[in-house]
């Protein structure tokens, strides 16, 4: 069922090595990008399909696994797919996101990931980080359909009052 | 891992493939990775360490923040604030601090808050607030006390991962995995603060000392007592083995102790082996932090908490909490269990740069002073300690344990050359 197998432990290297620069410098700019801090306006409730989900996991599991950590935790060099990766595309449109995997992801094969593999990973994403799905319509393939999806903020942000502003 | 049982498995497994001595226990399977001996010629000349009791400059007392079910690092909505807690890491605090921040941080970031506030300055509140700086926020630390007056400093500062982090039993395999993250995440960090001006972070061999061979009675696990109970019948741990060990989960970065071939052993011991063991110089290592906290725009405010309720002032809606063992005060974590542990100081010797260990004493020689802590002086193991919260120097248990690093130099005859 997986699309793809790397064997080799220098491919894996490569993409701990070439994953350097986007953690390295992560300084001070990171968490700006990516949201705006507002909520995501008039875009439709995100849905996926749990077949999408269980089969994003397989994809995930043979060409991301290996650089992100079984558990999406990512490394000291390697980026999260979980409490940052949601800070830095909370309320970013999915066709962003679904485009980013498809040409540059997985990092010793980018590009190779058909249209349906990247859906089901973002599926997969959206769920591992408690993203429920508004009906169990998969989420579309198309960009064009994408981009009427924000990823979503996290459900329960603080309220305006209990603090000095 | 225990420090006992490490050094037992790598003297059996280097001595009995030395000697073919029969008759040895079989030996613990990390044994293969420690059976290597140390090249001829690599053990340098050690110059003695001064261990006398009258050269005490200064006895610092610490309780170890522990919780039996591993640190608490959970988030909760308390008083208003989106509350991340970071605290109860056990003997384990320095070492695990930069892997517990960057998930500590992750929870911070995930709200999209820009401002976060952070309690608590000690080695984890210091490092989750530069985390969370280098993660683009905007960081208040509000502190009762700077470094060199928290807990914090009052460690014996070696990297030392799963040293009473957790019991086996409640913290449960998963916590397992999150250690795992933790040490690794730390260990790549602190290679960034080594080889700097000042040595914050250094690395010292560490000899590990004994007179009695591996099989010999003093170096078998601590026996437990049925009759005590453990955590699950009585509340409280009752031995060593109920104590979590984790090391073996990233020995393929951590580096592997050698043998001392008898000729090459400078110490007037039988048996001892060589460790590199990275350690924190507190005084440069702290003020590196704090200058990089405020260099990054950080800013510091010093304020006492009482209660959780206190939080309701703060004008930040995120809050990364880090009391250390203050939380068993307010904010009536009962799980906390204090483990004592005390420092003595002595000082410096830089012409001495190295670390030892001698029948349950530790000697690190450091930047700002020879470090002599009895860690196990009464064959209590992990239980050493646990559970004695009399945080007042004890001048006798210092000398005691400066005079079984003093004896042993006593015998010491430095090679020439």
């Amino acid at each position: 069922m997986m699309s793809f197998s790397f064997p080799l432990r220098a491919t894996a290297l490569a993409c701990v090595m070439a994953c350097l620069p986007q953690t390295g410098g992560a300084w001070a700019q990171s968490y700006s990008t990516g949201h705006t801090g507002g909520r995501a306006g008039a875009a439709q409730p995100v849905s996926f399909s749990a077949e999408q989900v269980a089969h994003g996991a397989q994809i995930y599991a043979g060409a991301c696994a290996m650089c992100h950590g079984a558990d999406l935790d990512g490394g000291h060099d390697v980026p999260d797919l979980s409490t940052y990766f949601t800070a830095r595309w909370a309320n970013t449109p999915l066709d962003r996101l679904a485009g980013y995997i498809a040409h540059a992801m997985p990092l010793m094969a980018p590009g190779t990931l058909p249209p349906q593999d990247t859906a089901a990973l973002v599926a997969f994403i959206l769920h591992h980080n408690g993203a429920t799905s508004a009906t169990n319509a998969p989420l579309p393939m198309e960009e064009a359909r994408l981009a009427k999806f924000r990823f979503p903020a996290p459900i329960t942000q603080p309220p305006a009052s209990g603090g000095k502003p | 891992m225990k420090r006992r049982d490490l050094f037992a498995a790598s003297l059996a497994a280097g001595i009995a493939g030395a000697t073919r001595r029969r008759g040895w226990a079989a030996t613990p399977e990390a044994s293969a990775a420690l059976g290597r001996t140390a090249l001829h010629g690599t053990i340098p000349h050690l110059v003695p360490i001064r261990a006398h009791a009258d050269q005490i400059m200064d006895i610092k007392v610490c309780l170890r923040p522990f919780r039996p079910a591993g640190p608490r690092m959970d988030v909760e909505r308390v008083a208003g604030k989106t509350v991340v807690h970071n605290y109860g890491h056990g003997g384990s605090g320095w070492s695990l601090s930069w892997g517990a921040a960057h998930i500590a941080v992750g929870h911070a970031a995930a709200t999209l808050e820009r401002r976060v506030a952070v309690i608590g300055c000690g080695i984890i509140g210091l490092t989750s607030a530069l985390t969370a700086l280098r993660a683009g926020l905007d960081v208040t630390i509000y502190t009762r006390d700077l470094l060199p007056h928290t807990r914090s400093v009052r460690a014996n500062g070696s990297w030392t991962p799963d040293s009473r982090i957790a019991l086996t039993q409640q913290a449960g395999p998963e916590f397992a995995k999150t250690w795992e993250q933790m040490a690794r995440y730390s260990w790549q960090t602190y290679r960034d603060y080594l080889g700097l001006p000042g040595n914050p972070i250094d690395f010292r061999d560490n000899y590990t000392l004994s007179d009695t061979p591996p099989d010999a009675a003093d170096h078998a696990p601590t026996p437990t007592d049925p009759a005590k109970g453990n955590f699950a019948t009585t509340g409280a741990p009752q031995s060593s083995a109920e104590f979590a060990e984790y090391a073996s989960r990233i020995s393929d970065i951590i580096p592997a102790p050698e043998l001392l071939a008898g000729a090459d052993n400078p110490f007037p011991v039988g048996y001892a082996r060589r460790t590199p063991l990275m350690i924190y110089n507190f005084g440069a290592y702290g003020h590196l932090l704090l200058e990089e906290f405020h260099q990054a725009g950080g800013r510091i405010v010093i304020r006492e908490f009482h209660s959780p309720a206190d939080l309701a002032d703060l004008p930040e809606r995120v809050v990364i909490n880090c009391p250390g063992y203050a939380a068993r005060d307010w904010w009536n974590d009962k799980s906390l269990i204090p483990i004592r542990g005390q420092t003595s100081w002595l000082p410096p010797q830089p012409d001495a740069p190295y670390a030892l260990e001698y029948k349950g004493a530790a000697m690190i020689s450091k930047s700002d002073g020879v470090m002599i802590q009895g860690y196990d002086m009464y064959g209590l193991g992990e239980m050493d300690g646990v559970g004695n919260s009399f945080e007042h120097p004890d001048r006798a248990e210092a000398e005691k344990a400066i005079g079984i690093i003093e004896d042993l130099f006593t015998r010491f005859q430095p090679r020439n050359g």
